[in-house]
């Protein structure tokens, strides 16, 4: 199968400019190139990525770099704003002017502010991967949580996924409920009122025709779930600190939450976790999150290859 | 209460009673008093009216309101009428709720890199007509129709 022209150059913004046959090349591509290790080595020998997080980042970062240098590719930017001319002020416009000038065939740009992504790709002509915007979105990491549901069921179609924790605030949780809208998917948002996921991404889901669940307690749905999708809930979201005591206890996963769960339930979490995912869990059948974060190397370099045309 | 007619200007009528504060400031009329036009402005308020019982009327003499100002102003008020006047004569103009805005209205929501100093973006929205709703571009934060006047550019 070779790359299709709808990846040739495209930007990568929200999940939700991707329809089904589009993800399912990527998680074909994965899985491809996980059967085929080294396939894609040196695929885009001579190009240049720019890797430019104007928030720190070490694991997004790492994984794009390391996805670019196997690819071949030759790679410049920054980890974060210290250190470089951001903290000087200089704008992300000015940035990837620069950056263009020095001739990058693709940025990857992660920004604190929401819709940054879709503003680097319209100032620029050079194809942008949003690597997290503010909390409005994180496609990629849709994708590697989308291959990582695959591999455990085979399918996506048909499972129940239960979105856990702070909905309103994570990036990774709006796009992986516009990716799976292109799935035939039963989703439940499970979060207290105030991190339940926002109206823009409710209304968005609602026009493709997916109105998903919403619980304010794992324990109601807990036995229902094939997926558990977790993230964590920031103290610092919550304006009240006793509200905040109350709810935490709520939403931490552990064996006991799980006590009435399938047993073939699998639980993720982008990572990284603090106290919301028990470390109890890790050697269980329920664990995914360690193959869903091994994904995200393999994934990045078939999204890079498949935007810049390289070889297969 | 007698207002005599204007021969060059607009006329905003059927604004609901006691809100022509807010169609002048979805209109932007207090740019008028920075670029010291040559221009009045009357707002008559609680005027009776057939169609709405009490109503609001802008009369702006000497000084064609945009259209495109008026069609956002339509997101609020969706009965107001503009009159255009010239020498004399009317010509009516009826306000349409447009399928996007750009430039004139800001994101509600403050970390949208559209509220981002120095950054050379345009706010721009997309109109989500049957829920009375904008959207932005570029973070998708919605916006009550009935919330654009506490957003409107100067």
């Amino acid at each position: 199968m070779s790359p299709s022209a709808d990846f040739l150059g495209r930007d990568v913004v929200s999940a939700r400019d991707f329809k089904r046959d589009q993800f399912e090349e990527i998680l074909l591509g994965v899985e491809d190139l996980e059967k085929n290790r080294g396939s894609l080595d040196g695929a885009l020998k001579g190009k240049l990525a720019a890797l430019l997080f104007f928030e720190p980042s070490t694991r997004t970062y790492s994984s794009f770099q390391i996805a670019a240098e196997k690819l071949g590719m030759r790679v410049s930017g920054f980890a974060g704003p210290t250190g470089s001319s951001i903290t000087k002020g200089e704008t992300l416009h000015d940035t990837l002017r620069m950056f263009e000038g020095y001739g990058a065939d693709v940025f990857v740009v992660r920004h604190s502010k929401m819709g940054a992504a879709r503003f680097a790709a319209e100032i620029s002509d050079t194809p942008v991967i949003s690597a997290g915007d503010g909390s409005r979105e994180h496609p990629t990491q849709a994708m590697v949580d989308l291959y990582a549901i695959r591999k455990a069921f085979g399918r996506i179609d048909g499972l129940k996924v239960g979105m856990l924790g702070d909905l309103r605030y994570g990036r990774t949780s709006s796009s992986l409920a516009y990716a799976l809208s292109n799935f035939d998917v039963d989703i439940t948002f499970i979060a207290p009122e105030a991190l339940q996921m926002r109206p823009e991404v409710t209304q968005l889901l609602k026009q493709r025709g997916v109105t998903p669940k919403k619980e304010s307690a794992l324990k109601s749905v807990a036995g229902d779930l094939d997926v558990l999708y977790v993230t964590r809930i920031q103290k610092e979201r919550i304006p009240d600190p006793t509200e905040y005591e109350r709810v935490k206890g709520m939403y931490e996963v552990n064996l006991e939450a799980l006590r009435d769960a399938k047993p073939s339930l699998k639980v993720l979490h982008p990572l990284p976790r603090v106290d919301e995912l028990s470390t109890d869990i890790d050697e269980t059948n329920y664990a995914q999150y360690f193959v869903q974060a091994a994904g995200g190397l393999p994934l990045r370099m078939v999204l890079l290859n498949l935007i810049l045309g390289g070889a297969r | 209460m007698l207002v005599s007619r204007i021969e060059e200007g607009t006329v905003i009528d059927h604004i609901p009673d006691w809100k022509a504060d807010i169609a002048s400031r979805v209109l932007r009329l207090d740019k008028l008093a920075k670029m010291q036009a040559d221009v009045s402005v009357v707002i008559l308020q609680n005027v009776s009216s057939r169609r709405l019982g009490r109503k609001d009327i802008i009369k702006i003499d000497r000084w064609h309101v945009d259209e495109k100002d008026a069609d956002i102003l339509s997101l609020v008020f969706p009965n107001i009428t503009v009159n255009y006047i010239d020498e004399g004569k009317v010509s009516k103009y009826q306000p349409k709720v447009p399928d996007s805005i750009e430039g004139r209205i800001r994101c509600p929501e403050l970390n949208c890199i559209s509220n981002t100093e120095r950054e050379p973006v345009i706010p721009k929205f997309a109109t989500l007509k049957r829920e009375r709703l904008l959207q932005c571009h570029y973070c998708d934060a919605l916006l009550a129709f009935d919330s654009v006047p506490e957003y409107v550019r100067p």
